[in-house]
């Protein structure tokens, strides 16, 4: 599903260079739920942006289901983010003054085709996430979790292969974040991809595989040990 | 719905999300569209005021009478007076700015007309057709004398009310003949009813006109014209061009400087002429203001929108995550910018006739309303929310969603 192969990116301002991806090459497979650690500022946010086409390579290849989108023009990468991408922040990032439901529904507005009934997609992906109440609360009015979970249904809305998350647990407590963890199970259970950045070793151990990045390489690479899938069913039971 | 429908509906909910924002981005334009209608719609009532006016009063007519200075009183009986001709009226017409319509007229009183066995004794005119708008008159029945009927010297007239009420009591005057100084002439027409004049002297319903040409050849049989009238097409401008007739005449008729004339120009009274200038003096004043408030507004609601640009740098970014194209956000932020200002022009055009209407009603200006301010408000407004709308909205596509999705604050 993605496949990248040498990945390099070099901030410059003014004189000031910093080469933040010197190099970084692995893949994801469909219906993967792969986790990237690192410490803070090893580059983690610039690759996801990579990945999100939100942001070009200097160097290296990007190919995304199959396809380089590194010529692309930005009608070209616009269109394969909201059709093959959804995203998650840390921050939530919701506009202030629009619904939960209105929320939801954004992404609807720069799809090709009109898709029907917007408001009862929004409700049926606010269900996904399970989110039935306060659909016409304003994301001040609802809890931290809750509006990660609209942020999820918001990325949820075009039915994205490919999801990308950039520290979705960071400002919520522990047990907020383990149920947002178990949604994302569930997503990647249903078959879509996962790209899941942090720096949290818990959660990290929710992931099939583990990417750690350092200095702008990824310096290991393991696969998840064994007690974390029994953990993983457990809480999967407890849904 | 498409693509650029679906973005023009979700800026419009965004912006009745937030309406005292929108109501201090519009509020400069508002008052400019407000000050600009009201002037259209003064501006409109007091030209048709003046309008109205000059229709009744004959303002932009000005006439030149046979005879000198000693004229200024009403004739009372024609007098043989030999000083205008035809060439003096054709001389007025060629060579004197601002006059579009001269008619040369003859008169001349004690004119039998008779019809079977009633008869009347009556004022006859002898005119050329141009002389019916110049006098502001019109037939109510039948049609006025044609330049055809000049070139045949027909042996035609139209009638005065009380002279046609006087002969025909059954009515069906237009089509019969009546015999003026015993010579037969069709009724071609029928003056409307006029009244006397402001002193009560001249009575314009008891009067018969025919041709001048008639009126030279035969029924007067003589050359010389009682009048010369004409219309000037600016009514600012009949002061100075009754005094452009006068030195023409004057040289015509060979008269020096400080000799008496052979002729009287009289023109109608300035006021309202002065009145029209005052207007528009103050009119153009409160234009040019209205323009600077217009600038004022759309300058307001760049600047707004440039502050939002970057305030909302995390929406754009977040919009373009989601598959927004750089065009896309910059149609956000255009339509934005348009809405705003459509939406203070139509509060300030409403505001403006409003105003206008009221301070007509009161009787402080004349106004008409009309779609003029309606349309000119929404052309202003459209054309005003794209030119400063273009610049945020360059911006705004500008803006690199990655670097303004990485901000810590929610
Ligand atoms: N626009 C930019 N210009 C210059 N340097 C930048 C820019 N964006 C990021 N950097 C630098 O690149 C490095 C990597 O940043 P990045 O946000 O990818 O780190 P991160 O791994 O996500 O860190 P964290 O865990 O704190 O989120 C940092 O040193 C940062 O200062
Ligand atoms: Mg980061």
């Amino acid at each position: 599903m993605i496949e990248v192969d040498g990945l390099t990116r070099l901030y410059r301002r003014g004189t000031l260079e910093t080469q933040v991806l010197k190099g970084v090459s692995f893949r994801v497979r469909r219906g993967e739920f792969v986790v990237i650690m690192g410490r803070s500022g090893s580059g983690k946010s610039t690759l996801l942006n990579i990945l999100g086409l939100l942001d070009r390579p200097d160097g290296g290849r990007y190919l995304l289901d199959g396809a380089d989108l590194s010529g692309a023009d930005d009608d070209a990468r616009s269109a394969a983010r909201n059709r093959k991408l959804g995203f998650v922040f840390q921050q939530f990032h919701l506009l202030e003054r629009a619904s939960a439901l209105r929320n939801v529904t954004l992404p609807l507005l720069y799809a090709e085709q009109d898709s029907g009934d917007s408001t009862e997609r929004a409700e049926r992906a606010l269900q996904a996430v399970g989110l039935t109440h306060r659909p016409r609360h304003l994301p001040s009015e609802l809890s931290g979790g809750e509006q990660q979970r609209v942020a999820i249904a918001r990325a949820l809305i075009n039915d994205p292969a490919v999801i990308l998350a950039d520290e979705p647990t960071g400002n919520l407590d522990a047990q907020n974040g383990r149920e947002i963890l178990e949604i994302f199970r569930h997503l990647v259970d249903g078959g879509r991809t996962l790209v899941l950045v942090t720096h949290d070793r818990a959660v990290a151990e929710r992931g099939d595989r583990v990417l750690v990045l350092d200095d702008g390489r990824i310096v290991g690479e393991e696969a998840v040990p064994t007690p974390a899938a029994g953990t993983r069913s457990d809480a999967a039971g407890a849904v | 719905m498409n693509r650029s429908q679906r973005i023009a509906r979700d800026v419009l909910v965004s912006l009745s999300a937030q309406r005292s924002r929108v109501l201090l981005m519009m509020l400069g334009l508002t008052v400019g569209v407000a000050v600009l209608s009201a002037v259209i719609v003064i501006g409109q009532g007091t030209r048709e005021r003046i309008m109205g006016l000059v229709e009744k009063h004959g303002l932009d007519m000005v006439m030149v009478r046979a005879g000198g200075d000693v004229q200024i009183f009403a004739p009372q009986s024609d007098r043989g007076l030999a000083s205008l001709v035809e060439a003096d009226a054709r001389a007025v017409e060629a060579e004197v700015p601002y006059v579009d319509l001269v008619s040369a007229v003859q008169n001349q009183r004690g004119i039998s007309v008779v019809y079977e066995d009633r008869s009347v004794i009556t004022r006859a005119f002898g005119v050329e057709p141009t002389w019916l708008a110049i006098r502001h008159r019109d037939v109510a029945e039948g049609e006025f004398l044609s330049e055809s009927d000049m070139a045949a010297m027909a042996r035609v007239a139209v009638l005065g009310v009380k002279v046609t009420r006087a002969l025909f009591p059954e009515g069906g005057a237009v089509g019969r003949t009546v015999r003026v100084n015993n010579d037969p002439y069709t009724v071609k027409g029928v003056f409307i009813e006029l009244g006397t004049d402001a002193a009560g002297v001249d009575d314009w319903d008891d009067r018969i006109v025919v041709p001048l040409t008639t009126s030279a050849r035969r029924l007067f049989n003589r050359p010389y014209l009682e009048q010369i009238v004409f219309r000037v097409t600016d009514v600012r401008r009949v002061p100075e061009t009754a005094e452009r007739v006068r030195n023409l005449l004057a040289v015509r008729h060979g008269i020096g400087p400080g000799q008496p004339a052979d002729f009287f120009v009289r023109e109608p009274e300035d006021v309202e002429g002065a009145a029209l200038e005052t207007t528009s003096t103050l009119s153009a004043l409160l234009l040019a203001i209205s323009v600077v408030a217009l600038v004022v507004g759309g300058l307001v609601i760049m600047n707004l929108m440039l502050a939002s640009v970057s305030q909302r740098s995390r929406e754009i970014g977040l919009r373009r995550s989601m598959g927004a194209r750089a065009s896309d956000i910059s149609r956000q932020f255009l339509l934005e910018a348009l809405f705003v200002a459509l939406a203070g022009g139509a509060v300030g055009v409403a505001a403006g006739t409003v105003i206008a209407a009221a301070l007509g009603a009161a009787g402080i200006a004349s106004s008409r309303i009309t779609w003029v301010p309606f349309a000119v408000a929404l052309v202003a407004c459209a054309a005003i929310g794209v030119v400063f709308g273009i610049h945020p909205a360059r911006n705004a596509a500008r803006v690199d969603p990655a670097a303004s999705l990485r901000g810590r604050a929610a």
